[in-house]
């Protein structure tokens, strides 16, 4: 199973609907977005005068590059696939793509808040909200971002900005699911926003005609891989010996590390 | 007692604590608060399911439940049992929940103790401010009567306030923005030619084409009323977007007709010309239905193709394939009435235009046509009428002017009695809901009229604009807070399973602070003024419970039912055998109006300006929610629209930071940005309405934008009702605090 | 302690006829006598000998900073107002602070009023001094102080009337030396 979102910018109006629904089933900061709509255009394209939006998320990527430069302590984690009840364990830091679902998703006890994944998105999918933090472990906010809300959609629901949507222009389902809508979608020829250096495996996909496609796919596909800062190699680097030390966070070296990064960072 | 404990003694304490982390820190977060960060747990965490709310972050009042988690409202969305909005809400009906807990929004009653427009505020108690309302608005009515009273009433808690004060005060001075400065004048140019008022009833899900002047959805979003339109998209009608602007409804059209601003009479005109004179016209409509189609043949006979094409600034080709479109798909076409239209003070017989193209297209009760839903009739229950006559001194009789004007009196009539003290003076004046500073064009002169009140009294739930010029400043229960309206209708598709709703508005919360409704305060103020007798009900619920009554309900079975009661309904199809469409109207001619519609050539852009149009923004309610964190963060400004062209000759690029100052030299009072686009004509700027609020008070809305309505000085009135006109008015771009030229 | 804080509490309610009297002004001068705050007791002496009406000094000044005011409202006494979140009525820091007073047995009399409203925190503060030092200390170090130093500054920034002030520095005086 791969969950996976379609927006068909045929439908969509630009409401910002989804992304007030959102910011009210999340709490999320009134600065930060888990999703958000840009206005593309009026512009000329080829296909003649466009405009359109941008109705952004995170893209649940097949391989994202917001999971492997996580600092935090790994664990054993169990997952379960809650149609088969089947269960998978794997070592995770403390984001990590489900096995089952296919959604990525971020274990917000264990999160450092360093910011390290929300720099490695290509996409600005992330943000760090700075007003929680994992005090005991030495966090200075805690990440978050777009869950595809797995914990409404595993009580039944749709995800809240799908549920709002006026104009039924986001799709939500199971990409796997040949007969699923979104997999139709697929087959039309909805598309990710990748390009030859941005190539991840986007599960958040965008259907419209040409000149909205093209308008949307001109200005906001990402071209380049954020350049890894400083401070993440410095996780990434420190990551193997990290492993080694259990309960890392307690005993405040995270604190520490983070510290250093920071200052690290700001030398650059 | 340990107070004596010196401040050195502290510091020495806190700097023990600050050398023992950060250990210490780790240690003592082992239990309780520390270690628990509360991640949002999201809106079914322990929540419960509230049912019965009516939006009200604009006047479509789509139905809601709320998520209250331990007496928090953490979540408002649409009522799944809904078959107007379903589970849908847009941005603002989500961002309802930042207006329940705006920190700026009224908390107590206030009294002025300073100047009007400079106010002081001082809390006071109910009884105060109710005995000052009260006394102060008899000592205005016994020395000047009942006419020395305006009020300004706005959205469902004034229409009882509103009935008080017209039915037992009894004075005609009452203004409504709704009418007056923006949907009167498509009601009664309807009126005058179907015989009644459309309100946004076309059956766009339906339609073949959907014919759209100036509506731009997407921009503009009434939550059942974009459903349609997507609908009819969906099942592949034509669209036409007649607009200077490259708007969200012309991005998904098939037809742009980039019209010049102020001439879509003409446009219409030419269409409907075209359709009779190549005969094709609903012939069989028109002769069961209409009236004076001789007269109106002749009427429009000059508007050629090339006739129109002139004064549009378009290719006569397009307005015959707008027309070619028409006809083919007729009768199955949405003609939109329109919303927001008082545009260009010549908007009646724009307006007419519609109407008289509708029943030339036959598109009347038919699919995809004019179509009004079969809902039920709740009778309401209000005041009594006890105040006789007064007719003697209502304005617009005494001027002889604006003989179709909505309901109560022009605002124009109004502003220009307490201006000038004449026929009588105005001292007493009643604010509700309403911001006549933002709403009413003209801003000096509302400061004026206002000055020179005995006593003036705001009711309203934000500090508006308005309120500064208020003696006594009232708070009220926001629509999630009490008891009101009740909304009904029919399920949004007409072709779905014929239903129909009946939705009270029910309190998902309680009112916090001393906010009261508008029954209560209403009712103290009529006992104050001698009229404790007439009051109709004591509470808001007795009078839901009442009207509920009419219809068999009340609120405990509505309660029952998940706040929404649906029944079986009726087919709005097919047309009343007498229905009458005027499109030649006797009344009219009679009264020295054009009978036919008619365009009139407005004022053109003196050199070096250009005119000014604006819009809405889906995020916002005009003024009314700009306070709002979340709405103000999804668009923050109203970026100003330039034409591409124009702005490389000017030198100026996207995201430059200018104000705009009016061909009457006022300035707007904050920063905007421009948005360079090829999508909106050369002489023709844009921007979004309600922005650049001015009232302090408002610390998120306080100078956001620029407000173009500062800007709409000089005033259009439509002659036939009185309405205002507000897109006669041209600016220029000032940049770096110099004034720049537009060139043509 | 605990008289203290509830006499704090009081201080900040909206200044009416029925408490802010006589009474009141000789306790908060004896306790600016106890501290030795002199220069603060002959300040106040000497604007509400100058006032005309010094009642309505203080409504109109309480108005001012804590309800609705002009050029804006200066510093709404809420938690929430200051601190986590986007400045909203009732944010994650009021549903925290209602927690805490749950965790500790209480609950506000009046359900639906806000609990983190600085009458209500000075009350509640009020309770804990009487046989709870801990839970004092936590309330104020993870509740009260992060927001109430922000709010402070605002006030003290903001105040037309030395009454005020005089509190604000009350409340914290008597807030920091307790952590
Ligand atoms: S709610 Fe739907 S229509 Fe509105 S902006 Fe989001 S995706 Fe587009
Ligand atoms: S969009 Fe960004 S945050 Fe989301 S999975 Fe991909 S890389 Fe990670
Ligand atoms: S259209 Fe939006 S603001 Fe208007 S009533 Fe519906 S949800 Fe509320």
């Amino acid at each position: 199973m791969q969950y996976g979102m379609i927006i068909d910018l045929n439908r969509c109006v630009g409401c910002h609907a989804c992304t007030i629904a959102c910011k009210a089933e999340w709490d999320v900061p009134v600065d930060k977005e888990r999703n958000w709509v840009r206005r593309l255009g009026p512009a000329n394209t080829p296909e003649g005068l466009a405009s359109t939006y941008y109705p952004g998320l995170c893209n649940h990527c097949n391989e994202p590059s917001c999971v492997p430069v996580c600092p935090a302590d790994v664990i054993e984690k169990t997952f379960t696939d809650s149609k088969t009840g089947q269960t998978k364990s794997m070592e995770v830091a403390a984001t990590y793509k489900d096995p089952f679902n296919g959604t990525v998703q971020i274990d917000k006890d264990r999160c450092l808040g360093c910011g390290a994944c929300a720099d490695a998105c290509p996409y600005g999918a992330r943000y760090v909200n700075t007003d929680i933090k994992n005090e005991e472990i030495g966090g200075e906010g805690i990440a978050d971002k777009c869950t595809y809300c797995v914990t409404r959609v595993e009580k039944g629901l749709e995800p809240a900005c799908v549920q709002t949507c006026l104009a039924n222009a986001r799709i939500f389902g199971d990409l796997d699911d040949p007969n699923s809508e979104v997999a139709k979608y697929v087959k039309k020829g909805a598309k990710g926003l990748t390009s030859p250096a941005v190539n991840i495996g986007p599960n958040s996909r965008y259907y419209g005609n040409k000149k909205d496609m093209y308008l949307l796919t001109t200005t906001s596909t990402p071209t380049e891989m954020p350049s890894a800062s400083l401070r993440r190699s410095l996780m990434a680097r420190l990551k193997p010996e990290m492993r080694k030390v259990k309960n890392f966070g307690l005993l405040g070296l995270a604190g520490a590390v983070l510290v250093s990064g920071l200052t690290e960072d700001k030398k650059e | 007692m340990s107070f004596k404990v010196t401040r050195r003694k502290f510091l020495q304490t806190a700097s023990i604590a600050a050398a023992t982390l950060p250990l210490a820190k780790v240690v003592s977060a082992e239990t309780g608060f520390v270690r628990d960060p509360f991640t949002p747990p999201g809106s079914l965490e322990g929540t419960q399911t509230v049912t019965g709310g009516v939006c009200e972050m604009c006047f479509w009042r789509c139905q809601l439940v709320g998520k209250v988690r331990d007496k928090k409202l953490v979540k408002l969305e649409g009522n799944p049992k809904s078959i107007d909005n379903g589970k849908s809400i847009c941005a603002r009906g989500n961002a309802g929940i930042k207006l329940l807990y705006d920190p700026d929004r009224l908390k107590f009653p206030l009294k002025n103790v300073g100047e009007r427009g400079k106010p002081v505020w001082k809390q006071i108690s109910w009884q105060e401010a109710l005995d000052e309302c009260g006394s102060k608005l008899k000592a205005v009515q016994d020395k000047y009567g009942s006419q020395g009273i305006a009020m300004f009433p706005h959205g469902a808690s004034a229409k009882y306030p509103m009935d008080f004060f017209e039915k037992v005060v009894g004075t005609h001075n009452v203004s409504e923005a709704s009418f007056f400065q923006c949907r009167g004048i498509r009601d009664m140019a309807y009126m005058a030619t179907f015989g009644l008022a459309p309100d946004e009833n076309v059956d766009m899900a339906n339609a073949k084409a959907i014919f759209l002047i100036g509506c731009h959805f997407g921009e503009n979003v009434h939550v059942s009323h974009v459903k349609k339109y997507l609908k009819g998209l969906e099942n592949g009608a034509k669209l036409i977007v007649v607009d200077p602007r490259y708007s969200a409804s012309a991005a998904k059209s098939d037809i742009w007709v980039k019209i010049k601003p102020a001439t879509d009479t003409a446009f219409l005109l030419a269409v409907m010309n075209y359709l009779v004179q190549k005969d094709k016209y609903d012939k069989k409509f028109v002769e069961a239905h209409c009236v004076g189609f001789e007269e109106f043949k002749k009427g429009i006979s000059h508007a050629s193709l090339d006739w129109a094409a002139k004064i549009c600034d378009v290719p006569a080709k397009q307005i015959q394939e707008v027309a070619e479109v028409l006809a083919a798909s007729a009768p199955n076409v949405s003609v939109h009435p329109g919303r927001h239209v008082s545009w260009y003070g010549t908007d009646f017989q724009r307006i007419r235009a519609h109407a008289c193209l509708t029943a030339l297209l036959g598109a009347i009760g038919v699919k995809g046509g004019f179509v009004k839903g079969k809902g039920v009739k709740v009778k309401g229950i209000t005041w009594p009428t006890v105040a006789e006559g007064g007719e003697e001194h209502n304005l617009r009789l005494m001027a002889d002017k604006y003989h179709y004007a909505p309901p109560g009196t022009p605002t124009e009539l109004i502003r220009d009695a307490c201006i000038t003290g004449k026929p009588y003076p105005i001292k007493g004046c009643v604010v509700w809901g309403q911001n006549p500073m933002q709403t009413i064009p003209n801003q000096q002169k509302m400061v004026d009229a206002l000055k020179q009140m005995d006593f003036i009294m705001c009711v309203d739930v934000m500090p508006t604009d308005i309120t500064m010029y208020a003696d006594i400043l009232l708070p009220e229960a926001c629509y999630l807070e009490r008891y009101d309206f009740i909304k009904t209708g029919t399920q949004w598709n007409f072709t779905d399973k014929q239903q129909q709703y009946i939705a009270p508005r029910m309190p998902l919360v309680d009112a916090m602070f001393e906010r009261k409704d508008e029954i209560w305060i209403t009712n103290e103020i009529a006992k104050r003024m001698g009229y404790g007798d007439k009051i109709p009900v004591n509470s808001l619920e007795e009078k839901i419970n009442k009207e509920l009554a009419g219809v068999n309900l009340s609120i405990e079975q509505l309660k029952k039912e998940d706040g929404i009661h649906i029944q079986d309904g009726k087919d709005p199809y097919g047309v009343p055998e007498d229905f009458e469409v005027q499109l030649y109207n006797e009344d009219l001619a009679d009264k020295g109006y054009p009978a036919v519609p008619t365009y009139i050539a407005v004022e053109e852009a003196p050199k070096g300006f250009t005119r000014l149009v604006y819009g809405r923004s889906p995020v916002h309610t005009f003024n009314r929610t700009q306070n709002n964190v979340w709405l103000h963060n999804a668009m923050p400004v109203n970026p100003l629209w330039l034409n591409d062209e124009i702005a490389m000759k000017m030198g100026l690029k996207d995201g430059d930071e200018i104000e705009l100052v009016n061909s009457e030299g006022v300035k707007s009072s904050s920063k905007t940005v421009i948005k360079v686009t090829p999508g909106i004509r050369k002489d023709t700027v844009y921007m979004a309405h309600g922005y650049g609020s001015k009232n302090p008070l408002l610390t998120v809305g306080f100078h956001a934008g620029a407000d173009d309505q500062q800007l709409i000085t000089k005033l259009a009135i439509d002659p036939e009702t009185g309405c205002n006109g507000m897109r006669n008015n041209f600016v220029k771009i000032v940049k770096d605090g110099k004034s720049l030229d537009i060139p043509a | 302690m605990t008289d203290i804080f509830r006499f704090l509490a009081q201080s900040m309610r909206y200044p009416a006829s029925e408490w802010f009297n006589e009474d009141f002004w000789s306790v908060l001068l004896s306790l600016l006598d106890e501290l030795q705050w002199q220069e603060d007791k002959a300040e106040l002496i000497r604007v509400k000998a100058g006032a005309k009406d010094f009642l309505e000094d203080v409504q109109i000044e309480h108005t001012r900073l804590f309800i609705n005011a002009i050029p804006h409202v200066v510093a709404a006494p809420y938690a929430s107002v200051h601190c986590k979140g986007d400045g909203t009525l009732y944010g994650m820091i009021a549903e925290q602070t209602k927690k805490f007073y749950r965790e500790k047995g209480f609950a506000l009399a009046k359900e639906n009023d806000l609990p983190d409203h600085i009458v209500y925190e000075l009350e509640f503060l009020a309770i804990l001094a009487n046989d709870d030092p801990d839970g004092q200390k936590k309330f104020l170090e993870t509740l009260f102080t992060p927001w109430f130093k922000i709010f402070k500054s605002k006030v003290l920034e903001e105040a037309h009337h030395p009454y005020y002030r005089v509190v604000m520095n009350l409340i914290d005086f008597f807030t920091r030396e307790e952590l």
